[in-house]
């Protein structure tokens, strides 16, 4: 079976704090990470391939220093890696992202199955899976918490708003994995790190890819960012700390004036 | 793409400390992008000597080609989705701003009945596709459906709700017709004649204005931000039935088994207005009981951190945080949660946050509107024992 | 900054590891302290995670760590468990499945390191005795060669390690004297099993801190051993322990500036919250020009001892550096670090006020294990003898 994972390397937002004076994001220190849906997927990816053998390789667009995530995921057990990495990929939105995925998926070869997380902490939109999979021509299911292989099908578990859906679907499909509440993200070894070194890990450009070089980056990307702000800071809450038939009273007081009774 | 004019840059590092993936540097007092940049232009906009500048691409857009405002209308266990009604409310304000048509796509199995209530809520006219296999959501189908019914009508802006349907079918019929697509929107407006976009990024830490250069317009909208129409109206709208043809072989997914697990006709999570949560800090399962009865009192339902959910107290249906559901109610009462970043990102948008723990450093109260400092087996008793005595004086 | 920088693939393990101290170690602190053992769940996992005798070479389950790699391991640890009980078990397994695996004979290695690096035995140290600890070549304990082995009469005390090799098997690599008008130049290295052998009687120590892992000693009553459990050769003794102490002490260094730094981070939490007289407490500059002086011995300590674990590698590996020159830096990591530690984790605790004083705190544990260090794998005292002598020469030995 041939897998493709994809993976993002954010900064996590867990640890972004907003500079209480000008109101900006201070992004110093913050550690850059492998998208923790992302790394779900890579080991489920690792995980389908134990159980039935084939290969996994994991793909990710970014700026050199996006080569930690992939190292993490050769360590994981992953077998090989390609880093997209080119100033003309610079600010693509999700169709360009999308587009130059899906065009190194292409250039990898047959697949049975791409797995990505379901959306990346940072661009927060969970729309380049769907857009990959439209472009691969392929099915796709989001939101999925686990994937298993049975008679030649992929079925999925996706969580639904009101519950659970399995869901059948045959390869070559495309599935956008949450972390499932169980999932405890694996650590490597130091041996399986080291090994991960002399697993092949390229780097490919916009002309490795091919493709309409109008349709990276910035130029093929339909959504601008006009502004980014911080939001409006909450003011800081009431705090009570009465005894309870004192606090009792004050709550039913706010939660009549905001029409709650 | 990106350029610092030597000549205007000061060397003041605005730029270095509003850029949000630390890409911009300074060296002999001149700001230098460096290969983390994502062209974001948060550097662009916040530079006070003007400088820095981003070259885009000239796009000429036929305006005149595109009309109307067009809500996708999502269909739950036999109700239309709150967040469908959201969009027509705020569907209404744009297009009449734009002095155009507020329209809604229905599609399902037996849905005529539907167009009642889009038309109540603001639809001036309704597409309608109706088919036997389109009773269940299919992202095959229904991307045929609706990317076909785009190019035949040519809308100026469609919109879906951010729900986990909406945020699947969206993107994936934007990628169909290569249209831009801006996500989890909270806020739309006009300016200038465009839509302009405004949702949270970075966790919530950062809010962005977007706009797109392709129509039509498109957006997901998160649930319980925009308003309904306060009084529904007894407009009778347009139907425009559209002939569709369901090929089943083209519906490449295929559901086996599907299992409800909030109860069936429960209030879902996601479309509740108040949300009684409970976390760790409830010790015993015992104590949900308490938040039962305040969810009672207040017409609310339960969620939980994922702890409880793990313990099994509660199905993951009601699991709010990034691995769960993100909710934003009008009301939402936190006890026994001390507030994990996981948790917070899957509520802190709700309208009254009232958080209830015994540590006052727990990071939940950060985010609260009223924190109470206290042991939640004595406050909820007595909050619910005081509902009862204001109702009763009422 | 350090100055020894470390590669990607050592950057990328201290990330992996942290998180892994994180779910599988950092909950678990007053467990570690009220059970006072190390739960075989937590054995289990570190076998899984490679820190069981991580030295030793993939042939018999290591992981092959470099010094350097093995440093980062012993740091990371004691961030972990302020107890210090699963760093000592680390380090001490690192340091003598290093000499062990390095002069050991084929088949005493197939034989026990598999089984230690799995977590279903032990290797540990024993060169202390009931009298004699730093003075070695006075030791009671004799090693005679038979047909078949060796004959071991004496003691061991102040041990660690003992119950569990007694209960999981493995046991501990030895000094004992062979060619008795020799002195240092007559002693002998070899592997001892602890898990029921006739002759051998066992006894526990309670110590001050370090509750998860025992201390104990041991009779040796006319035990023979095979002889393939000789490590090196006969006589050669005194030469190799001198590489283990220093594989530990290099680690030891480590240990102390972790669990130090972690009670740091811990105390500045504090005063920044913690008021009094209205302000907090890191206001008063008292306390903040304490907190410069740790942290910047923590910080010089922590860069020095990744220098002395890095000459140590390059001797051990490509013969690099002289025996010498890396006794002493090693020694000097080793001298002044303990001390240093156990100085900042008492004021962090002094900062925590009464908190800092109860069971509830982590800091007292740290302070109680990192004690210890001053003695273990050789004292204060000794690592002074140890650079003076490599500074002022042989002729210098005050006991010569
Ligand atoms: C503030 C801000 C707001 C934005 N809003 C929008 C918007 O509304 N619409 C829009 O189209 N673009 C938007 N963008 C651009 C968007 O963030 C980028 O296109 C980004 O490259 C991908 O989007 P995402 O992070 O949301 O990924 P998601 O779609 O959330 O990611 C889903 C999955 O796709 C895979 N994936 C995503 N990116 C990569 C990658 N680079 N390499 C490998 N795998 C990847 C991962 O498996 C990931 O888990 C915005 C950018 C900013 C800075
Ligand atoms: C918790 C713990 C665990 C231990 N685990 C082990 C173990 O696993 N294996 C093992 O073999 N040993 C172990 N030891 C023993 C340790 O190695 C010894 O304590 C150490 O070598 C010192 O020996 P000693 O205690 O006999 O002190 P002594 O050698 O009797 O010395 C007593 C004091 O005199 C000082 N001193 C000695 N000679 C001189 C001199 N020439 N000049 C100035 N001062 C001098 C010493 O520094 C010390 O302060 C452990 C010790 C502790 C505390």
């Amino acid at each position: 079976m041939k897998i493709v994972a994809c993976v993002k390397q954010v900064p996590d937002t867990t640890e972004v704090k907003i500079d209480e004076k000008t109101g900006t994001l201070i992004r110093e220190g913050v550690p850059s990470i492998i998208n923790p849906f992302d790394q779900f997927a890579v080991e489920l990816a690792i995980k389908l391939k134990e159980e039935h053998g084939g290969e996994v390789s994991v793909i990710s667009m970014g700026p050199p220093q996006a080569k930690a995530v992939l190292t993490k995921s050769l360590a994981l057990g992953a077998d090989k890696a390609v880093l997209l990495s080119d100033r003309k990929f610079a600010g693509a939105d999700t169709l360009a992202t999308a587009y130059t995925l899906a065009l190194a998926i292409e250039k990898l070869g047959d697949f049975d199955l791409v797995l990505c997380g379901l959306q990346a902490i940072d661009g927060d939109t969970a729309q380049v899976g769907p857009e990959m999979a439209q472009r691969l021509k392929i099915p796709q299911i989001t939101y999925a918490e686990n994937v298993v292989f049975e008679d030649n099908k992929f079925i999925v578990d996706k969580l639904t708003e009101s519950g659970l859906e399995k869901l059948q679907v045959k390869p070559p499909a495309l599935v956008a994995v949450i972390t499932p509440s169980d999932f405890v993200p694996g650590n490597p070894p130091f041996s399986k790190i080291m090994k991960a070194k002399k697993k092949p890990l390229d780097t490919w450009t916009a002309d490795d890819l091919g493709g309409d070089p109008e349709r990276f980056g910035l130029n093929g990307s339909p959504t601008w960012v006009k502004r980014v702000y911080s939001p409006p800071r909450k003011e800081k809450g009431e705090i009570l700390t009465d005894p309870p038939e004192e606090v009792a009273k004050r709550l039913v007081e706010i939660l009549a004036k905001e029409g709650f009774l | 793409m990106i350029e610092v004019d030597a000549e205007k840059c000061s060397g003041c590092k605005k730029c270095v400390k509003v850029c949000p993936y630390g890409a911009v540097t300074m060296a002999d007092k001149l700001a230098v992008i460096g290969d983390e940049c994502n062209l974001c232009g948060a550097c662009e906009q916040n530079c006070p000597e003007g400088a820095i500048t981003i070259q885009r691409k000239k796009v000429e857009i036929d305006e005149s080609k595109f009309k109307d405002v067009w809500v996708v209308a999502e269909i739950a266990e036999n109700k239309l989705k709150n967040v469908t009604l959201e969009l027509l409310g705020k569907g209404r304000e744009l297009a009449d701003e734009l002095g155009q048509t507020l329209c809604a796509v229905l599609i399902g199995k037996d849905v005529k009945s539907y167009t009642k209530v889009l038309g109540e809520y603001g639809a001036d006219k309704i597409y309608l596709a109706e088919n036997d296999l389109l009773e269940f959501y299919n992202t095959d189908s229904y991307n045929m459906i609706i990317s076909g019914m785009i190019l035949q009508f040519n809308p100026n802006i469609v919109l879906f709700g951010a729900t986990h349907v909406g945020r699947d079918l969206a993107p994936r019929i934007a990628s169909n017709l290569e249209l831009g697509l801006t996500a989890d929107c909270t806020g739309l407006s006009i300016d200038e004649g465009r839509l302009l976009q405004t949702r949270p990024a970075f966790g919530g830490n950062v809010m962005a204005d977007i706009l797109s250069h392709t129509r039509p317009q498109m957006a997901t909208v998160r649930p319980n931000v925009m308003k309904k129409l306060e009084s529904p109206t007894d407009k009778v709208p347009e139907i425009v039935e559209v002939s569709v043809n369901v090929d089943p072989r083209g519906m490449r997914t295929k559901v086996l088994e599907r299992t409800e697990i909030s109860g069936v006709g429960a209030v879902k999570i996601d479309e509740a207005d108040v949300i009684i949560a409970g976390g760790r800090g409830l010790g015993s399962k015992e104590n949900l009981k308490l938040l039962q009865d305040l969810a009672d009192e207040l017409g609310g339902v339960l969620g939980a951190s994922r702890v409880i959910v793990d313990e099994q107290w509660l199905p993951k249906s009601q699991q709010i945080g990034q691995s769960g559901i993100t909710v934003s109610p009008k009301l939402y009462i936190g006890a026994g949660i001390s507030g994990a970043i996981q948790h917070l990102v899957g509520m802190k948008s709700s309208d009254t946050i009232i958080v209830i723990n015994k540590d006052p450093n727990a990071p939940i109260f950060e985010v609260a509107k009223i924190g109470v400092v206290g042991d939640l087996t004595q406050v909820i008793p007595a909050l619910i024992e005081a509902i009862k005595a204001h109702k009763a004086a009422q | 900054m350090n100055i020894q920088t470390f590669s990607e693939e050592q950057d990328l393990f201290r990330e992996s590891l942290r998180e892994f101290c994180e779910q599988t170690i950092v909950p678990r602190r007053t467990e570690l302290e009220d059970k006072k053992e190390i739960p075989d769940d937590i054995i289990k996992a570190m076998a899984e995670f490679e820190l069981l005798a991580p030295s030793v070479s993939p042939d018999f389950g290591g992981a092959g760590f470099d010094a350097v790699t093995a440093g980062i391991a012993a740091e990371e640890l004691a961030r972990a468990d302020p107890t210090c009980s699963i760093p000592v078990l680390y380090l001490v397994q690192c340091s003598w499945g290093h000499v062990f695996n390095k002069f050991g004979t084929e088949e005493a290695k197939g034989e026990i390191l598999p089984k230690v690096t799995k977590g279903e035995a032990i290797c540990g140290i024993a060169t202390t005795e009931a009298d004699i600890g730093s003075d070695l070549g006075n030791m009671v304990t004799t090693i005679k060669p038979t047909d078949k082995g060796y004959v071991i009469n004496g003691n061991k005390n102040y041990i660690s390690g003992v119950r569990e090799a007694a209960k999981y098997g493995g046991g501990h690599v030895t000094l004992a004297r062979q060619d008795l008008e020799a002195g240092t130049r007559g002693m002998t290295m070899f592997f001892f099993p602890l898990k029921d052998v006739p002759g051998v009687t066992i006894s526990e120590d309670e110590e001050m801190g370090r509750e998860a892992i025992s201390t104990g000693g041991f009779i040796i009553d006319n035990v023979e051993i095979p002889k393939h459990y000789l490590i090196g050769e006969e006589n050669k003794g005194f030469y190799l322990v001198h590489i283990g102490y220093e594989y530990a002490r290099g680690l030891i260094a480590l240990v102390c500036v972790g669990a130090a730094m972690k009670s740091i981070e811990n105390g500045i939490a504090y005063i920044k919250e913690r008021k009094a007289f209205g302000r907090p407490i890191g206001k008063y500059e008292a306390i903040q020009f304490a907190l410069a002086e740790h942290y910047t011995r923590l910080e010089m300590a922590r860069d020095f001892a990744y220098k002395a674990l890095y000459y140590l590698e390059k001797e051990q590996s490509e013969g690099k550096y002289s025996r010498m020159e890396v006794s002493k830096i090693i020694a000097m990591s080793k001298l002044l670090t303990p001390g240093w530690a156990f100085n900042a984790i008492d004021d962090a605790m002094q900062w925590q006020g009464a908190f800092g004083y109860s069971r509830e705190c982590p800091d007292q544990s740290a302070l109680r294990a990192i004690r210890s260090f001053t003695l273990a794998e050789g004292s204060r005292e000794i690592m002074r003898l140890i650079v003076a002598r490599e500074l002022l020469g042989k002729d210098f030995i005050a006991y010569k």
